[in-house]
């Protein structure tokens, strides 16, 4: 039985560990967004799954959910590489369709029914401690089973297909010459983004998980130019701004999701500005040194 | 309005929400486009998260729900998150998608902070305050629909005034930048339009609306345009006639407007991407099969050419032998033929017709040229810089050049 304070640390710092072994990848390919597209267009997934079962339980809603989160990342995929669309544009077509879908089927067949996706599948992080699940003698919060077995499988793909998806990020059009897949690479990582988003969702709540997918990463290619230092850093931003934030929530009786996301966004603006090679400080200094030389090298030739 | 309202044939609330449906597409596939092209697609969907806490901060400081306050909250919030965006882009190391990203999920976490701040002052009249920025298309008033109009207007004639420096600034700022145009001031005033344009509409017909209209019909657009000039009132004309189909059907089905009109956009943009001239996937698969047939034919045609000047006229199956081509593809190409008029047969031998002979004579003209021009062609001096077409050599490099280029070919044979 662990202490709840320590259960909601524990949920989140999984969250960040599942989410920033695969944030830096969609950093890195430039579909940051994937996971806001993610949390909407699972809708129609737990409107089907509620019209065929008749329930509301979370296992069958997470599988339904699930399915349609993979068929947006597919869709989005197949869009973008058509070669017309650009992968933003395709984000933006994908999710409100299945979005509007979703609404659809709530109101043509389910009004009536409380099924929103506040209710149904966001969880909320404070929540986490009082789900529990009993594993033989003890008795441990059902996130941190679910988040747990969630980050070991992104780990083992992460570690299992590095090399792989070290080549198809930065160059793909190498790796298809020496016979690495991309697209199928690519596939696979945004079915584990998926699913990844699901399950975290319903522990934690939306707005945690696309922030733990999009800002720590952000945060870390500003600071480091090798991948695996980007993500060892991703995964501690992400720890730091679970406990950070989970201490200033309960200083501030704030929300904890909302502050563990302001504790990242702070750790981002951070490194923005004072990151060492990337940051603007660091920028501006080198301008200015740049401006000395310049004028000292004009000087001597006009003397 | 009111006789724009009357023009429609439709009650009054159907023809409200079709003409608001109307507008609204007009304006979102105008300035949709400018997103669209500068990879921003999903700024909509970023300042639908990114107005709560301006929404939050204006209840606080008003302590009451009133419209204007809590709208023009929303909107400076999504200014100040729309041009976060771009200075973080600015930077140079962070790409817009992950700019977006980044605002988005710390507006919206601030937001949410605000909230239980709110919640925690017992103030009775909070509650709702999350969705109160988001409309729905059905609701639309007679009010909204002069809003719209006037910001149709606005925007059109904006795009209108600005539309070279705008060009110039979404393709290559640094030229804009290097021809004395105010590249930071335009970028400003794009995403100032932006966001005004979304904030307004976020407050008639919703987030996920906003998201679909200002992307579908720029990307159908561009599908179906190839210039600047004409995506833009493609992209307004497509946006226009998206919602008034989709609101027409869905009054007509009795069933939610928004998501139809969604549905709409996102069908036709399925359509153009698969059909869209010259570019639609479709169309593309079709144009590559027909070269193949094409080219397989003339292949067969300078194999029987060179046949019957080895020897005696081949059979079928012997073409097949001699050329080593899978059976199916050689019966195709001869049907092709046969159908061309280009073959003669006596019997079970084939023979090449008059009109067929020609052919497989100006297709080994047309590849001795190309190897000509492949091994000699720099010797020629030709005064275009540019790539000749390779599938009609002689038509691109003109009569003159061809026969130089034969000549030279000629003279290193010898």
């Amino acid at each position: 039985m662990l202490d709840d304070d320590l259960t909601i640390i524990l949920t989140a710092g999984l969250v960040a560990t599942a989410a920033g072994l695969l944030g830096p990848f969609l950093v890195l390919r430039r579909v940051a967004l994937m996971s806001d597209a993610v949390s909407h267009a699972v809708l129609p997934g737990i409107v089907l799954v509620y019209l065929l079962l008749g329930t509301r339980a979370p296992l069958p809603v997470i599988a339904g959910a699930a399915l349609f989160a993979i068929i947006c990342v597919l869709a989005i995929e197949a869009l973008r590489s058509t070669g017309l669309v650009k992968s933003d544009a395709a984000i933006a077509l994908v999710f409100p369709a299945l979005f509007a879908l979703g609404v659809l089927g709530v109101t043509r067949y389910a009004s009536g029914v409380h099924l929103d996706l506040d209710s149904t599948i966001y969880g909320e992080i404070a929540f986490a401690p009082f789900r529990t699940l009993a594993i033989g003698e003890l008795e441990i919060a059902r996130s941190i089973v679910l988040l747990g077995a969630v980050a070991l499988c992104n780990l083992a793909l992460v570690t299992l297909l590095w090399k792989e998806y070290k080549a198809t990020t930065f160059d793909p059009e190498f790796s298809r010459t020496i016979g690495i897949p991309p697209a199928l690479l690519s596939r696979l990582l945004l079915i584990a983004v998926a699913i990844t988003a699901v399950t975290a969702f319903e522990s934690v709540g939306a707005i945690l998980v696309v922030t733990m997918l999009i800002v720590p990463a952000a945060a870390a290619y500003l600071l480091t130019n090798r991948l695996w230092a980007m993500v060892v850093v991703t995964v501690a931003v992400g720890w730091v701004s679970a406990l950070g934030g989970h201490a200033a929530a309960t200083a501030l009786d704030a929300s904890i999701a909302g502050a563990m996301g302001l504790v990242a966004a702070i750790c981002f603006a951070l490194a923005l500005v004072a990151s060492p090679s990337h940051g603007l400080l660091a920028r501006a200094v080198q301008r200015r040194r740049r401006q000395r030389e310049i004028q000292a090298a004009l000087g001597t030739v006009a003397r | 309005m009111g006789w724009l309202i009357d023009l429609v044939p439709l009650d009054y609330s159907d023809a409200v929400v079709v003409l608001g449906a109307m507008l609204l597409g007009i304006t979102a596939g105008a300035v949709g486009v400018l997103a669209v092209l500068r990879q921003r697609s999903l700024v909509g969907d970023a300042l639908a998260h990114a107005a709560l806490p301006g929404v939050c901060i204006a209840f606080i400081a008003t302590g009451a729900k009133d419209a204007t306050s809590l709208l023009a909250g929303a909107a400076i919030a999504g200014l100040v998150g729309a041009l976060l965006m771009v200075g973080i882009e600015r930077t140079g190391r962070i790409r817009p998608d992950a700019a977006i990203g980044v605002v988005l999920s710390s507006f919206f976490s601030l937001g949410i902070v605000l909230l239980t701040y709110i919640a925690s002052t017992d103030n009775s009249n909070q509650a709702g305050l999350e969705k109160y920025l988001f409309g729905q298309a059905a609701g639309l008033l007679e009010r909204d629909l002069a809003v719209m109009a006037g910001l149709a207007i606005v925007a059109l004639t904006l795009v209108a005034i600005g539309f070279r420096a705008l060009k110039t600034t979404l393709f290559d700022p640094a030229f804009a930048g290097a021809v004395g145009l105010p590249v930071r001031l335009l970028e400003i005033a794009m995403t100032a339009l932006l966001v005004v344009a979304i904030v307004i509409g976020l407050r008639m017909v919703g987030a996920i609306l906003m998201v679909a209209m200002l992307v579908a019909p720029a990307v159908a657009a561009r599908q179906l345009a190839g210039r600047l000039a004409l995506v833009i009132p493609l992209a307004a004309v497509i946006g226009a006639a998206v919602g008034v189909s989709g609101a027409l059907l869905a009054s007509r089905a009795e069933i939610p407007t928004g998501p139809v009109i969604v549905l709409v956009a996102v069908s036709v943009v399925i359509v153009c991407v698969l059909i869209a001239p010259r570019r639609g996937v479709l169309w593309r698969a079709r144009r590559l099969a027909r070269d193949r047939r094409r080219i397989l034919a003339e292949g067969v045609l300078v194999d029987l050419e060179t046949a019957i000047h080895a020897g005696p006229p081949l059979t079928a199956a012997e073409l097949a032998l001699a050329s080593a081509r899978p059976a199916r593809a050689l019966r195709r190409a001869l049907r092709d033929l046969d159908r061309a008029g280009m073959l003669r047969r006596d019997g079970e031998r084939l023979y090449l017709s008059q009109p067929g002979a020609a052919a497989a004579h100006a297709v080994l003209e047309r590849r001795d040229l190309w190897a000509a021009w492949l091994e000699h062609g720099s010797r020629l001096g030709v005064p275009d810089a540019r790539e000749p077409d390779p599938t009609d050599l002689r038509a691109s490099l003109g009569d003159e050049y061809a026969d130089r280029l034969h000549a030279l070919a000629r003279a290193a044979e010898r």
